[in-house]
């Protein structure tokens, strides 16, 4: 099966270039044939008598640019042709004389008349209004006031003024119905980004990326911000439809920069700054950790304050010694520093009618707070744009992407919050003390930063590309051949010297994760274009494709390293091998699309799409999946009605339904699978197998339902532009890891079964409040977005009933916290009362539910959902002169959130690891924030009911001042245009949970375990130059 | 036309290919027909025996089996001590009864897939085969026969699942041990005598075990009238009819290094490669240490281990229970009397000059106390009953591991779990109750004079045995117990004896302080975990008072 995968990629290639290079005049000829045809067609059709004129010309822009496609029609006819591929035309037409219409998507339509036969040339002016708003939508572009789905486009100018390492950040806040978060601020963190909620348990909820034409899988680390002219975030069932089994979370189309026509432009872009954490956490001091110890040991009776001894015999010699001095050691400060960050871009565009090319190479480094953890990715990319003959254009753009990321699995800063503050981190020499208490478990967190002790480095590399080859057939009618390869290549090194906590002194270990991912993407596109008689407007679009996915990693652990500088480079000369692995994954998808639009008098538009996959990782009978869509738009400012009222520019309802489907899973879950355990009999190793996956034959595709209306709309010179859209999604067949009893020997099954709903709205307002004018007068602009979102439960397994076991509740969102309920601590007076609960004065006290007097599993109660109940961001830019302020305010409100500062060690209270500094119950502070400390309880009983808190809020996200420098002072320098800029990064955040409850930042990812290195403000200056 | 034709052809090309691209083909994975064959039913087997590795010489199975009773309670540290004081955290929640629950469930599901399978397993030896099944039945009976002690009336499953299963019920602790006895009858038909990979089970391990499951019955609910006959000549029988010995010197039972000695019967395999070493950890090494380690001239090193002070011996485990040492070794042998300083930076100086050199004694348990003056004589730290802590106290050396690649390694060493001790004390036990003292008298008295002091001549070493021997009247069940806690102390087997013998809540509020105001009759079953409840669509019902 291989080799025939194999040998026909081959030979389409083969073919296509075979194609390509000898058949041009051929091509040609029948081009010329075809277009004859049509004319004597339309001709005949209106009875037109005689054809003797013939005007032929070229059709150009402003720039001088060749404009293929451009619609000539005579007026009042339906005698027309299209531009070729060279701008050049010919047209028959009656020997009468008249007027020629010239129109192109982008550009103002412009009519020239004639009175006899000849040449005739044109320049087609930029439509700078129609350019703004010409859309990518999935395979194709079309103009906004087309578009029937909800499309929403972010360009560059939004992406690149938030310095972000990944692009998808640059999503955050601007688009109504995207949720960003960001794990933490460890660099090269990953991004979650969430279309109009969640609605999969198992198979994923990351939208669909898909860049220049390829869908790509891993998101967009690899990828230079700096390199995206356009992001189109897809949301409703019409517009994902046509990517059909990865539609249903949301499509991200990226498109990067190509070549334009002209001069080459060297172009300098950067940006260099600092970060440092949001804040510090608040764990106690020393003395505040001393007393804390005594009252651990006061609970159980083991520390009298009588006893003029008792804090010798509680304390070590350097505790006793620091709480004398009252010395204290402040860890995280120790741990902390400023982070570093730049940005250099160096882009050259430019292009000849035939040529086009754009060429940037990018260097980025984000030197994290944390000294052992940063980022360096260097970045190559190369479009080129090639024209061949008349009919034939190829291009390609490729990225080759390198990058190394050190420290993102080690986390030191949890070890540094739990260290005892009276310990002393140096001796008198300043070395490190490995030891500094007699705690065997607490090693020095600084030694974790101890340069060679802790490496854990990720080398990556990504060659991505997207050729394409596209042959105009006839009139209005395309071939297109889209081939997209994508190859990463990355190596995972680690290295665990002896003096780190997790080696304490005993031999290092070392090893390495290697793995290979190698997708490609192969499609072929027809598409056709037409408008009849000046009101019928025809669009159709087929597909045909095959995507694979194929995955490759061999690992190796070995321990007692003999040599700490061999880190992890001679595996073969340790002692002993801890472990090797090896694994394989492939999946295929195979797609047929169709896509037709038809627009009436560009008043009542209609989109039918049909995509059917299939896919290799369902079940035999199941792999086949049909996603259908419709929509509807109507523009009503077009209706004669609406022509006299001048301040409406553009009021547009749009309404779609379809189908899409979500395939996200692993491969091979449909056959049983057998796990592997180890054992040994006598002095012999050996390797059992057993049962560890239930076979499923019925596994089939996540589908949802999609409806959506919006309305776009636009007044007084677009002063006012903004679309309010409602939503709703059905999500049915939801791939679950269903969660078994054990008794039945396997814990977990991936199944179809259950639904989900989510129901919105979004709006979208940009207003421009004092517009300014081309003299630099102070103007002022408003983009507002504000969106919400409710994600519900619909059916389960057995229908309409809660399944506890995995904290899922009908008419509750995916995720809720189900839990005790913390109502306050037992105090001294409740001691009876609490004695029944066979709990004492001190403890955590919650809520019995039932009144049985037993605190029992049913006492639990859904706490909240991590689910905003709405959010928004609001960008404001002013500008005056050369100068430009711009401000993004961002909030999030009425979640839940998860605090991991609240749990763990910070808060376990046992007199053993510094704690958060917490108001604690002693029998003089009744209070009832917090538990008593008790040396005996490792975690006080119902800790997790102190995690939870309220997530709203609200950040200021991003402050941007910018200068333009005035031209004639930049040529001077020999530049073109020279901008400077200043940026502060997320300065602000406004949150009860930081103000009231020591929390860093409430903006956290739901499936963080531990406190990681804590978020950052960053401060950066700019410049963009372009020579 | 050229061109129509080419695209034509590449559009048919994609067709004719692309069925095949649909279908899946692994190979990083096995399916779940390997089994079928004689090479999977082998690794099946093997597989099987691994939870045995998720619960001896495990964190989970210790803490619930050695503290909380009346020779063990909590060090100073640890996450689970409400497993020994019993307080309001032990509950449906925690972590250690459904580990337990689902490795033995996941085990039992294995020995079932063999069980069904195997005999239809058609390019495997019949002998074979059957040998085979008769591992998984002695195995299926041993998780059952945990399960059963831990949370009593349990699920029953004896087909291997292959469909999605969502419901299961309680089958009462009769139709339980039904299946557990019958198992192991069919295993003691299957198992051969000996077996040519050591750690296999064998007819020994099912007669041992079914006497140790007859005896636990036998005083239970779903007790049969021939319980204790059945169990003491099971006993016998293994004692008997095979090679097994006691060993002359009960120290070399735990001897580093002579794990497969004659007195195993069956032990839990572990190995010292770090490859085949996984799915423990074995840590038996680290709980019963005090905190050596920081104290004068001492640092951590291998031979002295990790001190995870998590239990601390009973005042009734050190004062009663090894009260007499004159005679018997065994509180001598068992226990760490003396560390040597092996950290020159901490040795004390006087007047800069260190007391001590490295090598030298730097702590000494004695065990008694001593008069001041004997104490202030020593240039080392002495450490006498009253001076134990939480953190200072008496350490089991039972599962010392210093063949351990290093100290952050799990343990190498087998873990005991049937040994020919315990044979002599359920023989013993199972008599006594069958009317037959006098003979449960002599196994008892043998095996207490294997551990009577070696004199320095013949006539003094006899003395000491002679003072070892107990009559018929001395024998009762509280005797046997504390004979049990003397001989087998640390080996999992103390909560399982005190809840057997009805004796748990008695014996823990006189013995263990720290639980004694807590426990109650609840405890003798621990809970079921609240996600077999919250999992199960049928109605499973907690243990009450849980």
């Amino acid at each position: 099966m291989q080799k025939t995968t194999k040998e026909w990629q081959k030979a389409v290639i083969g073919l296509f270039m075979l194609y390509a290079y000898n058949a041009p005049a051929e091509a040609a000829a029948l081009y010329a044939k075809d277009v004859k045809s049509i004319n004597n067609l339309s001709a005949s059709v209106n009875s037109i008598p005689i054809v003797n004129w013939n005007i032929a010309g070229k059709v150009v822009s402003a720039t001088g640019e060749a404009l293929p496609g451009v619609t000539i029609l005579l007026k009042g006819t339906t005698n027309g042709t299209a531009t070729g591929v060279d701008g050049t035309y010919s047209l028959s037409v009656p020997e009468t004389g008249g007027t020629l219409v010239f129109s192109f998507v982008g550009y103002t339509t412009q009519e020239k008349t004639f009175s006899g036969p000849g040449p005739l040339n044109i320049t087609l002016a930029d439509d700078a209004k129609a350019l703004e708003e010409v859309v990518v939508v999935g395979y194709g572009a079309q103009k906004k006031s087309d578009i029937t789905g909800s499309v929403v486009s972010v360009k560059s100018e939004d992406i690149t003024v938030v310095p972000v390492t990944n692009a998808s950040q640059a999503l955050q806040g601007r688009v109504a119905g995207v949720n960003v978060t960001t794990s933490g601020s460890k660099p090269g963190a990953g991004v979650t980004v969430r279309i109009r909620g969640n609605r999969s348990f198992s198979a994923g909820n990351d939208p669909l990326y898909v860049i220049d034409g390829i869908p790509i899988t891993g998101g967009l680390n690899d990828i230079s911000p700096q390199d995206i002219e356009s992001m189109e975030v897809l949301k409703d069932a019409s517009a994902t439809a046509i990517y059909g089994s990865r539609g249903a979370n949301g499509v991200v189309l990226i498109t990067t920069k190509r070549g334009k026509l002209g001069k080459p432009q060297l172009t300098y872009d950067s940006y260099v700054g600092f970060s440092q954490a949001l804040s510090k956490v608040d764990v106690m001091n020393g003395a505040e950790f001393a007393e804390y110890k005594r009252e651990s040991r006061r609970a159980t009776g083991n520390y009298d304050d009588i006893d003029p001894d008792a804090d010798a015999k509680l304390f070590q010699p350097v505790e006793l010694e620091s709480i004398e001095l009252g010395r204290s050691t402040d860890y995280q400060d120790m741990m902390l520093r400023k982070g570093m960050i730049q940005n250099h871009q160096l882009g050259l565009n430019g292009g000849t009618e035939s040529t086009k090319y754009a060429l940037s190479l990018n260097f980025f480094q984000d030197n994290g707070i944390i000294k052992i953890q940063d980022m360096t990715r260097y970045t190559v990319r190369l479009n080129i744009d090639q024209q061949i003959g008349k009919r034939i254009k190829l291009g390609a753009s490729t990225l080759a992407s390198k990058s190394v990321i050190n420290g993102y699995d080690l986390n030191p800063y949890d070890d540094a919050l739990a260290e005892n503050p009276l310990g002393v981190p140096y001796d008198e020499q300043g070395n490190l003390i490995f030891l500094p208490t007699n705690d065997g478990l607490r090693s020095n967190p600084l030694s974790e930063l101890v340069p060679g002790a802790n490496i854990n480095r990720e080398d990556r590399m990504r060659i991505f590309s997207s050729l394409y080859g596209e042959l105009s057939i006839a009139d209005g009618l395309t071939y297109r051949l889209n081939f997209g390869p994508d190859l990463i290549q990355s190596r995972e090194g680690n290295f665990t010297g002896r003096l780190t906590n997790a080696r304490r002194n005993n031999d290092p270990t070392a090893g390495t994760i290697e793995n290979q991912v190698f997708n490609y993407t192969l499609e072929n596109i027809l598409n056709y274009n037409k408008t009849f008689a000046e009101k019928h407007s025809i669009g159709f679009t087929g597909l045909y494709s095959v995507q694979q996915r194929q995955f490759e990693e061999t690992s190796i652990n070995v321990q007692g390293v003999p040599a700490e500088q061999m880190e992890y480079y001679n595996l073969g000369s340790a002692l002993t091998v801890s472990g090797v692995g090896s694994s394989y994954q492939r999946w295929n998808i195979l797609s047929y699309m169709a896509r037709v639009n038809y627009g009436f008098k560009d008043r009542y538009l209609i989109t039918l799409t049909g995509r059917a996959d299939g896919s290799s990782r369902f079940a035999e009978g199941q792999k086949w999946g049909i996603f259908p869509s419709v929509a509807l738009a109507w523009n009503i400012q077009n209706e004669p009605f609406l022509h006299d009222v001048a301040w409406l520019s553009m009021l547009k309802l749009r309404t779609s339904y379809g189908e899409t489907g979500n395939t996200g899973i692993d491969p091979y879950q449909t056959q049983g699978s057998l796990s592997r355990t180890t054992y040994s009999f006598g002095n012999t190793g050996v390797l059992g197998f057993r049962p560890g996956a239930i076979r499923n034959n019925d596994l089939r595709w996540e589908t949802t339902r999609s409806a959506n209306i919006g309305l776009d709309f636009g007044g007084w010179n677009n002063r006012i532009t903004g679309t309010l859209e409602f939503y709703q999604q059905n999500t049915r067949d939801l791939l679950m890891n269903r969660q078994l009893p054990l008794t039945s020997g396997f814990g977990v099954v991936l199944a179809n079964v259950g639904s989900t709903r989510n129901t919105g709205v979004e709006l979208s307002l940009s207003t421009r409040v004092i517009p300014g004018n081309e003299n630099g007068s102070f103007s002022w602009d408003i983009d507002l977005n504000a969106f919400a979102n409710r994600e519900k439960i619909t059916k389960l397994f057995q229908g309409e009933e809660d399944d506890i076991g995995n904290a899922w509740f009908i008419g509750q969102p995916i995720r809720v916290f189900y839990d005790y309920e913390k109502i306050g601590i037992w105090q001294t007076d409740e001691a009876e009362l609490a004695k029944v609960y066979g709990q004492q004065p001190g403890e955590i006290k919650v809520r019995d539910v039932n009144g049985d007097n037993k605190i029992t599993a049913d006492d639990r109660v859904i706490l909240g959902s991590d689910r905003p109940k709405w959010q928004g961001g609001i960008t404001q830019r002013f500008a005056y002169k050369g100068f430009d302020l711009s401000v993004f305010v961002f909030g999030q409100f009425g979640n839940m959130i998860l605090s991991r500062i609240h749990d763990g060690d910070r808060t376990s209270l046992f007199g053993r690891y510094n704690s958060l500094d917490v108001d604690y119950w002693t029998p003089t502070n009744p209070t009832n924030a917090y538990p008593r400390p008790n040396q005996n309880q490792e975690t006080p009983i119902y800790r997790s009911t102190l995690r939870y808190f309220d997530g709203t809020f609200v950040k200021v996200r991003n402050i941007n001042l910018g200068y333009n420098v005035p031209t004639n002072f930049a040529n001077r320098i020999r530049m073109q245009s020279l901008r400077i800029y200043a940026t502060a990064q997320q300065p602000f955040v406004f949150s009860s949970y930081v103000s009231k409850y020591k929390g860093v930042d409430p903006e956290i990812d739901p499936d963080m375990t531990d406190v990681q290195t804590p978020s950052i403000s960053q401060y950066l200056l700019g410049i963009n130059v372009r020579f | 036309m050229k061109i129509k034709i080419i695209i034509l052809l590449i559009f048919t090309g994609y067709l004719s290919s692309c069925n095949n691209l649909l279908e899946e083909e692994m190979h990083s994975q096995l399916t779940d027909n390997f089994i079928n064959t004689a090479a999977g039913l082998e690794s099946a087997v093997v597989a099987a025996y691994q939870p045995l590795r998720q619960y001896y010489g495990n964190e989970r199975g210790m803490t619930t089996t050695v503290f909380g009773t009346d020779i063990y309670t909590y060090g100073s540290d640890g996450s689970f001590k409400f497993f020994n004081d019993y307080s309001s955290q032990l509950d449906a929640r925690n972590t250690y009864s459904q580990e337990i629950w689902n490795n033995f469930y996941i085990g039992i599901n294995t020995c079932n897939a063999i069980i069904e399978r195997g005999p239809t397993v058609t390019d495997a030896p019949e002998a074979t085969r059957n040998m085979r099944i008769g591992e998984a039945k002695f195995l299926r009976a041993h998780h059952y026969f945990i399960l059963v002690q831990t949370y009593g009336p349990i699920h029953l499953s004896l087909q291997e699942t292959t469909g999605v299963q969502t419901e299961s019920s309680r089958s009462d602790i009769k139709e339980v041990y039904k299946v557990i006895v019958t198992d192991l009858e069919d295993a003691i038909t299957k198992l051969p005598a000996t077996t040519g990979s050591y750690g296999r089970a064998t007819k020994a391990a099912a007669e041992h075990l079914l006497a140790r499951v007859l005896l636990t019955r036998a005083i239970s609910t779903a007790a049969e009238t021939t319980d204790y006959e059945r169990a003491a000549t099971l006993a016998q029988n293994v004692i008997k009819n095979y090679n097994f010995s006691l060993l002359p010197d009960v120290f070399q039972v735990f001897a580093q290094d002579n794990e497969q000695n004659s007195e195993i019967i069956f032990a839990a395999q572990y190995i010292n490669s770090p490859i085949y070493n996984g799915d423990g950890p074995n840590n038996a090494s680290r709980f019963f240490l005090m905190e050596y380690d920081v104290q004068p001239g001492m640092k951590r090193d291998l031979p002295n281990g990790t001190p995870w002070k998590r239990f601390r011996p009973t005042n009734y485990l050190l004062n009663q229970v090894y009260q007499n040492r004159e005679h018997d070794v065994r509180y001598e042998k068992f226990f760490k009397h003396v560390f040597y300083a092996n950290n020159e930076a901490s040795i004390p100086k006087v007047n800069g000059t260190p007391k001590y050199t490295v090598g030298d004694t730097a702590i000494w348990l004695p065990g008694v106390e001593l008069p001041a003056a004997v104490i202030n004589q020593k240039r080392y730290q002495v450490i006498t009953p009253s001076k134990y802590t939480p953190k200072l106290y008496p350490s089991l050396r039972k599962f010392e591991d210093a063949l351990r690649a290093d100290n952050q390694a799990n343990g190498v060493r087998d873990f005991p779990m049937m040994r020919l001790a315990e044979t002599y004390l359920i023989a013993a036990e199972a008599l006594m109750y069958s009317g037959n003292t006098a003979q449960a008298v002599q196994y008892i008295n043998t095996l207490r004079q294997r551990s009577a002091r070696v004199g320095k001549t013949p006539e003094e070493t006899l003395l000491h045995q002679q003072a070892m021997t107990i009559t018929e009247a001395e024998l009762n069940i509280d005797f046997i117990l504390e004979e049990r806690a003397r001989e087998l102390v640390g080996e999992m087997f103390r909560w399982f004896d005190l809840v057997r013998t009805h004796k748990l809540v008695e014996r823990v509020k006189l013995y263990n302080p720290e639980a004694a105001a807590n426990i109650k009759e609840t405890h003798i079953l621990r809970p079921i975990p609240q996600d077999q409840i919250d999992r199960t669509t049928s109605n499973f019902p907690q243990n009450p008072g849980y």
